[in-house]
């Protein structure tokens, strides 16, 4: 019944939203453009940047494309610049970190959220406060607890410190969507007898994968460009990180920026191309309630 | 939902066993630097040591462009050295210089120095040497002579209480390099005084080129230059010295006068625009493509401007810094006594780490000579530089050394850091804003009190 | 209410390991910068313990302080009042307009990876003067607007705002993406009764989705207020805090004054003010909102 009432009132809207919605439409469409050249230029910029010579990156017309291509600046980043081994250790590092945080997150962010606790509360406040805290810092402070600890140069000197920056956040987003799952699961699973771990791993942890997702990339993110921290910690040549090899290139009295650019565009590439692989993960994690707060 | 827990179960696995393999690369590595110190006291040794104990040096240094021919060089000689040495393994950790001096100072405040690093002369090295980080180098330059490779009274910069505690890795001037072709362009010649450096520079101003190029993002550029003005203004060196002695303040004539004519120099329109954001290589590289007509810097940059586009077909020259006012000796330099290596006074292997660099110094001016990098290196070299290939403008630059009569360190290698990043900011700040002298003298004044 | 009744191990075991490393790596530092910051100290040396007097140079006789607070709050209150809510708009916009949003999305997210070295290059160039090929200069003289054109990066006055644009332009894609995962949250059958109700378009912006935003709205207020404060990178790469401290900012400021003049003692001060201050304004803006939620609810 409601029906016929719309039906006849709908047909002048619909007429009238048409009309205005193509002009409107193409205005927002062009916005949207613009803001879309803004925000890839840079990656083109880069692109055209590493195939330049040193002479003509400083010369800078700045829309002129480089005159022969330098692909040769990608053979002596590479070589030169010992990508493989960076990456390597700089996709150890990060991954182990990213492991770190979700599982440690994920275990306090459940007792947070779903134990009866008196505490609770007090703990995430504790974990918010740590998100005010800058990096560089702690890093004297660090510097001298690691030595004292015996890890220094080693890739732990750099995970541990990573994952205890990421958890403030990473519990942040958990705690925030496992607030949202009904507690019907809990408690049929207590009257089938499970234990609390079992409740955690089988039947909490698989529904907060959107979540987790998003804190994998917060993560990876953060990390994976991260550098002070790379190269006070590291000094052996096979484990430093791949910012590092980025600034190794920057020597005393020079400056060979067209093979820098050729390193910042290999070492952009994994984290783009992850990005835009997981890029629905992400949105799909947060639109699942991570961002709940 | 089962199948993707033991995904997770076994992806957490596999990363934990990576994770232990990384603990336990890395721990092997501090493993073996953690040999018995017994080792190291033997002092009959001539450097082979006489178990088969592997033994690892840690060598921090500032070379980390491998385009570079000091890193070339670097490599050599570590790799004959490993060769010759198989128990000994040298581990590079190159960074840029102001990366190294940051960590190199995160390092000190735990006492993990690298068993050989780099150091800034004089006032740079003081606060690491009143740590007692270093190990005197007295008895080592000693060895197979290498005390005398280096000139006359170099070492004494690196010289704290009686004891030499680095060795510098060079010994440059500060010189005005000039394209000739701009000059020419401009119906420029050679200025002689400071007077004729300012009308040149309107005269190439006015035919559209810039007249110099400065690094001011790096604000010890411009305190460079400035300080070559004020050892003019001063009638010759020691002007730092005698305000650290309570002879002279900032406020002192000569310096209110080094500040005038520093400020016009700048309002005649000398540098380019935006100055304040060009770091050192950008502003050294607008003089190397042929964009500006002078610029003021260390002889070290003598490598790089031969093999750029304008030091092509000998176009660039160098002169000496003029006279301010009819005062100051051009033969007396702004002095750059190089970064220098000193070692770990708690290095696990001193001795080796001694021999190493013993070994390091007296092939470092063969290697450089031969990659063509010896213009300005703190040691004597043999050779004929005419005949190995280098350039006029390399070949003018050396005779420049010649006739050095003496001259200042920079202000950052004299006064203590405090003081010094308040007179980089105030130079800086010229670049920007025309102050009156006798403020910017105030402010060096109260900045020098406060740091005391 | 929550289900689960545990032992105290269990909880014990669920949280510890997450806390302690937390604590120890984070806290602890922070401690140990709080207890530095009453010391003189060139940080590899002696120290002498001097108690507050840090903090009262600090607030009375440091000519670089005052102004960088007030720069970093600048950079702030840009971020808060300028980037989020365009951010916001944006996302509206994206979540009406486009049907599949998620290539935009992830394409505004973009600059939000790069490294700050890419960044601040790019820009430099672009900021550059016009006869080296600085974008923005070259396109006022293209457009006869000679007198606009700036030393974008050296000129104290501009200096800031132009680095201020940078940072507001690189993370306004990752405001964009909370904002629009905030408002995909919000219910379609809402928007499909107000529509009933003849409000459509904008109107039901104004008074379904403003409000119903408002906790998301938040998060990204508060996190662009902490990224801001602890902004570095950017900074240090473009000007250094330069020219002659024109763009100094409080973290740079802190770590001029620990690495560069050997003031170990006095940057921990300003570290520590630094996390105090972050920590206030967290409280206020938590406040506030409380206050704007009770209003709308």
């Amino acid at each position: 019944m409601s029906q016929s009432v719309i039906t006849p009132a709908a047909k002048p809207v619909i007429a009238k939203r048409l009309r205005g919605y193509s002009i409107k439409k193409t205005i927002v469409f062009i916005l949207f453009g613009i803001l879309l050249v803004t925000q890839l230029y840079p990656l083109l910029w880069l692109l055209i940047y590493s195939l330049k010579t040193n002479e003509e990156i400083l010369s800078g017309s700045f829309f002129a494309f480089p005159a022969i291509w330098q692909w040769e600046n990608y053979t002596n980043a590479v070589a030169g610049g010992k990508y493989w081994s960076y990456l390597s250790n700089s996709l150890l590092v990060t991954s182990i970190t990213m492991v770190g945080v979700i599982f440690l997150s994920s275990l306090a962010a459940f007792a947070i959220t779903r134990f009866r606790w008196k505490y609770g509360q007090a703990v995430m406040l504790v974990f918010l406060l740590g998100m005010m805290i800058p990096m560089q810092g702690t890093l004297l402070p660090l510097m001298v607890i690691f030595k004292n600890v015996g890890i220094l140069n080693t890739h732990l000197s750099l995970i541990l410190p990573y994952i205890a920056f990421q958890t403030p956040i990473a519990v942040f987003i958990l705690s925030g969507f496992m607030k949202t799952i009904p507690h019907e699961i809990e408690e049929s699973a207590i009257m089938d007898g499970a234990g609390v771990f079992r409740i955690f791993r089988s039947m909490i942890l698989p529904v907060s994968i959107p979540p987790i997702m998003t804190v994998c990339i917060l993560t990876f993110i953060n990390i994976w460009n991260e550098y002070i921290l790379a190269a006070t910690f590291i000094s052996s040549e096979k484990l430093k990180t791949l910012p590092f090899g980025v600034y190794s290139f920057v020597s005393q009295y020079s400056v060979n920026y067209g093979a820098i650019g050729a390193f910042l565009v290999l070492g952009a590439l994994p984290v783009i191309v992850i990005y835009f692989l997981l890029a629905e993960k992400i949105t799909k994690g947060m639109v699942a309630g991570a961002v709940k707060g | 939902m089962t199948r993707r827990s033991r995904m997770l179960g076994a992806v957490m696995a596999g990363v934990l066993a990576l994770s232990l393999a990384a603990c336990g690369s890395g721990s092997s590595n501090s493993g073996d630097t953690t040999t018995k110190p017994a080792d190291t006291t033997t002092t009959t040794d001539n450097g082979n040591s006489n178990s088969n104990e592997k033994i690892t040096i840690t060598f921090q240094n500032i070379y980390p462009d491998t385009t570079d021919p000091k890193n070339k060089m670097l490599h050599k000689i570590v790799d004959q050295y490993q060769k010759d040495h198989p128990n000994i393994t040298i581990e590079l950790d190159s960074l840029n210089t102001d990366q190294q001096k940051l960590k190199l100072k995160t390092q000190a405040a735990s006492k993990e120095v690298p068993d050989i690093t780099i150091v800034n002369p004089a006032a740079q090295m003081q606060p690491f040497i009143d740590a007692d980080l270093f190990a005197p180098l007295n008895e080592m330059i000693e060895q197979n002579g290498l005390k005398d490779t280096f000139q006359q009274g170099i070492l004494d910069y690196y010289t704290f209480n009686g004891n030499v505690y680095a060795l510098p890795d060079g010994n440059n001037i500060g010189v005005v390099y000039y394209n000739k072709s701009l000059f020419e362009k401009a119906g420029v010649k050679v200025p002689t005084t400071f007077e004729e450096m300012v009308d040149a520079v309107k005269q190439l101003k006015a035919k559209g080129v810039t007249p110099m190029a400065i690094g001011e993002k790096d604000s010890w550029t411009g305190s460079f230059l400035f300080m070559n003005v004020l050892l003019r203004t001063n009638g010759g060196p020691g002007f730092l010295k005698e305000v650290v002695d309570g002879k002279k303040t900032f406020e002192d004539p000569a310096f209110k006068e080094a500040v005038d004519a520093f400020e016009s120099l700048i309002q005649a329109g000398a540098f380019q625009d935006g100055v304040t954001s060009f770091d050192y290589n950008a502003g050294e590289n607008l003089f190397k493509t042929g964009k500006a007509a002078m610029y003021y810097m260390g002889s070290w940059a003598t490598g790089g401007i031969e093999t750029s586009e304008a030091g092509k077909d000998n176009n660039v020259g160098v002169f000496k810094f003029p006279t301010v006012n009819g005062k100051g000796n051009p033969d007396e330099f702004m002095l750059a006594p190089g970064s220098a290596f000193a070692v770990s006074k708690d290095s696990k292997h001193l001795k080796e780490t001694l021999d190493f660099l013993n070994y390091f110094m007296l092939n470092y001016p063969k290697e450089t000579f031969a990659a063509k990098g010896a213009v300005g290196i703190a040691q004597t070299v043999d050779g004929d530089f005419k005949a190995a290939g280098y350039s006029d403008m390399a070949m003018d630059v050396l005779k420049l050394f010649k006739e050095v009569k003496g001259g200042d360190l920079a202000f950052d290698n004299t006064m203590n850091p405090g003081t010094a990043q308040a007179h980089l900011s105030s130079i800086q700040n010229l670049f920007v804003a025309k102050k009156d002298a006798s403020e910017v003298a105030k402010e060096h004044q109260t900045a020098y009190e406060e740091n005391k | 209410m929550n289900v689960l009744k545990v032992s105290g191990w269990v909880i014990a075991a669920f949280v510890l390991p997450c806390l302690l490393l937390y604590v120890c790596l984070v806290f602890i530092p922070i401690l140990v910068s709080i207890y530095s910051g009453m010391l003189d100290w060139n940080g590899i040396g002696a120290s002498k313990f001097i108690g507050f007097a840090n903090y009262t140079k600090m607030f009375t006789n440091d000519s670089v302080f005052w102004p960088a607070l007030g720069r970093t709050f600048l950079l702030a209150g840009f971020s808060m009042l300028v980037q989020v809510p365009i951010a916001l708009f944006v996302a509206i916009l994206i979540s009406r307009y486009v049907r599949r949003p998620n290539f935009l999305v992830s394409s505004y997210f973009l600059p939000v990876i790069l490294s700050v070295v890419v960044i601040g290059q790019l820009w430099k160039t672009i900021y550059n003067p016009a006869s080296m090929g600085g974008m923005i200069n070259q396109i006022l003289i293209g457009l006869g607007l000679d007198s606009l054109t700036h030393s974008w990066l050296t000129e104290p006055k501009v200096a800031i705002f132009a680095v201020i644009l940078v940072s507001l332009w690189q993370y306004l894609g990752y405001h964009i993406l909370i904002q629009f995962t905030g408002i995909q949250n919000i219910p379609a059958d809402i928007y499909e009764a107000a529509k009933i109700d003849g409000a459509d378009g904008f109107k039901a912006d104004r008074y379904i989705t403003l409000p119903m935003i408002v906790p998301i709205f938040k998060i990204s207020v508060v996190l662009a207020f902490i990224g801001s404060l602890q902004s570095f990178d950017l900074i240090m790469v473009m000007t250094g805090g330069g020219p002659a401290h024109a763009t100094d900012v409080i973290s740079s400021h802190m770590y001029n004054m620990s690495f560069l003049s050997m003031k170990y003692g006095y940057g921990s001060a300003i570290a520590t003010f630094l996390v105090f201050v972050c920590l206030l304004a967290t409280v206020i803006i938590n406040f506030l909102f409380n206050r704007l939620d009770k209003r709308y609810s």
